[in-house]
């Protein structure tokens, strides 16, 4: 696993319109870049440079379907980027709630 | 998200002043991040955590009570922090109430790559992170990818 290709997971994911078009994909088992525009609030140029992009990440993979591609999740691969972003967001998490019970603690003995 | 940063919003029950100083000094760190933390809280102030056997660089950004304070760690030794060699982490306090709204964002991941950062979080955290959360992970991503 090179760090070059997490970085591109990372910022592939990182986009709110991308996860939405993830999203959207999984749901409807596939798409291409007219269909999926229709539920989205951009155009279809717009949709098709995300999908390039959740491609070169491999997140998503085209067949030639009449003069467009169709796009599926690599779900694996989705599901380790997934992975990799919950893990520092759920160190976090642990800290903060030591960070609470600490604070709280000393602020009641404060008052006591 | 967009450029790789953890953010996060906590309510706590106590005042500004007193999470300040929890978030801040090397004496509280130790009670809810690494086993060992010897830096002076002042900006720019150099030092190091420690977690088991391995040291991490850890260097102050900004320290305002009760209201700012920010770190870079990570970074190697002989190296000054900065973008691209190290994480950043600002806590932001705010009162709410009879308590404090605390606003905590790290980042510097794009910059470094995730292998890095999911590492230095696999350090920071070995204690009671991985033990806890591994096994909610292994519940989590195929749900979510599902």
């Amino acid at each position: 696993m090179s760090v070059l290709v997490d970085d591109d997971l990372w910022s592939a994911v990182g986009d709110p319109t991308r996860r939405r078009l993830l999203d959207l994909l999984l749901n409807e088992g596939g798409g291409t870049a007219t269909g999926l525009s229709e539920h989205l609030p951009v155009t279809r140029q717009a949709v098709a440079k995300h999908l390039a992009v959740l491609d070169r990440a491999g997140l998503v993979h085209a067949t030639a379907a009449g003069r467009e591609k169709r796009y599926r999740v690599d779900q694996e691969r989705l599901a380790r980027a997934v992975a990799q972003l919950t893990a520092v967001g759920e160190a976090w998490d642990g800290r903060l709630r030591r960070i609470k019970r600490i604070a709280e603690t000393i602020q009641r003995e404060s008052q006591q | 998200m967009e450029h790789g940063t953890i953010e996060r919003e906590i309510h706590i029950d106590a005042s500004p002043e007193v999470v300040f100083d929890v978030v801040s000094s090397p004496e509280h760190l130790r009670e809810w991040w690494p086993d060992e933390a010897e830096y002076p809280v002042v900006p720019g102030g150099s030092g190091r955590i420690g977690f088991g056997d391995t040291w991490m660089r850890f260097t102050v950004v900004d320290a305002a009570p009760p209201r700012l304070f920010s770190f870079r760690w990570t970074h190697e030794e002989g190296e000054t922090a900065a973008p691209g060699n190290s994480f950043l982490v600002v806590f932001e306090l705010e009162p709410a109430g009879t308590g404090t709204l605390l606003r905590m964002t790290e980042s510097g991941f794009r910059e470094r790559g995730w292998d890095e950062a999911k590492t230095a979080a696999e350090y920071a955290d070995h204690v009671t992170g991985w033990d806890f959360y591994l096994p909610r992970l292994q519940v989590y991503a195929p749900k979510a990818a599902a």
